[in-house]
């Protein structure tokens, strides 16, 4: 009885000195992500789906701008763009050497992901409406998000493997009920380099 | 000289007319007979045998020119008759997600447009038609001397499947219902990787109007 009591206060211990230590990393996470005015990157997207034996590999960039702007573009197998101003989101792929609007699908869900790619790349992980998170420290450093009710149809997880740069995202798995997931690797992260306007003006 | 640039206008026209109807009418039907028992095989040559699954980039087309991209995932089952489909938008959300066995289907996702009991049955008749031959062994048959192959088949209630062409021209295939009015053409262009062609056009006639440009990206077995 007194070697479970004492094995409960070790447990109980470690507990807390985990909550200390990640509430440091987590300042210095939000800190780190605050002075985040812009960012470019290329990313790789790899689709695990249950009935593809191999996954479906897509290749892309995207450009964030602070104050609610957002270029999220695949450059192969498709060529298609989403483009966020605020609330509005605008979706393009590119047919017979132009741009044109896509018709409007799964808008919803576009614009949750998106919304929540942009509190990612601000390190405002605690103000998802859609998601709880929980951070560990690592190295590396992790943020997992679990979904609320509703979402958790769709997503039954997500977690954001931080770089050892502050405020830059290395990597993104998301999980799905039924065994599909997604994983999203970046490269050639630029912070706070210039980004003209039309970037997310015109696809 | 009126008279005559009005002429010119109207020949103008219908040659517009006449190129932009180029592929707008489907292939008409020509008389056939049982062919000869070697050449029947040939009638399978566009569908895959064995197991096989696929990546499409999927340009869906409907009236007014509206158009829209994604990603096709399907899986078949030749011997089973069973192909598992997923529609997917370019970032991966998966739009549909549907199984046919037989003439079974059964849906496991589908978000709005895509929801509807038509919208399933219609994509897997599409899907059935790129990769299923018809059940039932063809009813007539040729092989032409320069190597075209057509191949009909006949439906219960009166529909027929045609197959025509070749591995170096292309191949058609071709719906007609009952009234013998054609429902869905598709073009299928090679080069064929394992069993699957690389470039394949679905046009659409009843009772929707719509065309599906697909390319390959992806084929295992």
């Amino acid at each position: 009885m007194k070697r479970l009591f004492f094995l409960s206060v070790l447990i109980i211990m470690g507990f807390l000195s985990a909550a200390v230590g990640s509430s440091q990393d987590w300042a210095s996470l939000k800190e780190a992500s605050r002075n985040i005015q812009s960012v470019k990157a290329e990313f790789l997207q790899k689709r695990y789906l249950q009935i593809l034996t191999k996954p479906l590999l897509s290749e892309g960039r995207f450009f964030f701008y602070a104050s609610g702007f957002l270029r999220w573009e695949y450059l192969s197998p498709l060529r298609s763009v989403m483009l966020q101003k605020g609330d509005t989101i605008r979706p393009y792929h590119f047919s017979e050497g132009v741009w044109k609007p896509e018709m409007t699908q799964a808008v919803e869900s576009r614009r949750m992901v998106l919304a929540e790619i942009s509190q990612w790349f601000q390190g405002r992980f605690d103000e998802s409406k859609a998601f709880t998170h929980l951070y560990s420290p690592g190295p590396p450093a992790r943020v997992i998000l679990t979904p609320k009710e509703g979402i958790n149809r769709f997503i039954q997880r997500i977690e954001i493997v931080l770089s050892a740069r502050p405020g830059v995202i290395d990597r993104v798995e998301i999980e799905e009920p039924g065994g599909s997931r997604t994983s999203i690797e970046f490269r050639n992260v630029e912070i706070n380099s210039s980004l003209p306007s039309e970037i997310f003006e015109k696809p | 000289m009126i008279c005559r640039k009005g002429l010119d206008i109207c020949i103008l026209g219908f040659l517009i007319l006449s190129i932009g109807c180029i592929g707008c009418v489907p292939m008409a039907e020509i008389a056939l007979s049982p062919g000869a028992p070697d050449d029947l095989p040939g009638c399978y040559a566009i569908f895959p045998a064995g197991h096989w699954e696929s990546v499409h980039r999927i340009e869906a087309i409907i009236r007014g020119g509206v158009s829209s991209s994604l990603l096709g995932v399907t899986k078949g089952e030749p011997s089973e008759r069973r192909l598992h489909s997923l529609l997917l938008t370019p970032e991966g959300f998966i739009l549909f997600d549907a199984e046919l066995q037989e003439d079974r289907i059964a849906i496991r996702k589908a978000v709005a447009p895509f929801d509807s009991p038509a919208f399933a049955r219609g994509l897997m008749e599409d899907v059935t038609l790129l990769f299923l031959p018809p059940q039932v062994r063809p009813t007539t048959w040729r092989k032409e001397t320069g190597g075209t192959r057509i191949c009909r088949w006949e439906g219960p209630g009166g529909s027929r499947t045609e197959v025509r062409g070749s591995m170096d021209h292309g191949w058609r295939i071709q719906h007609r219902d009952d009234q013998g009015e054609v429902t869905r053409e598709v073009s299928l262009k090679g080069p064929f990787v394992q069993g699957l062609a690389s470039h394949m056009e679905l046009r659409a006639f009843k009772p929707a109007s719509y065309r599906l440009r697909m390319t390959l990206l992806q084929v295992a077995p």
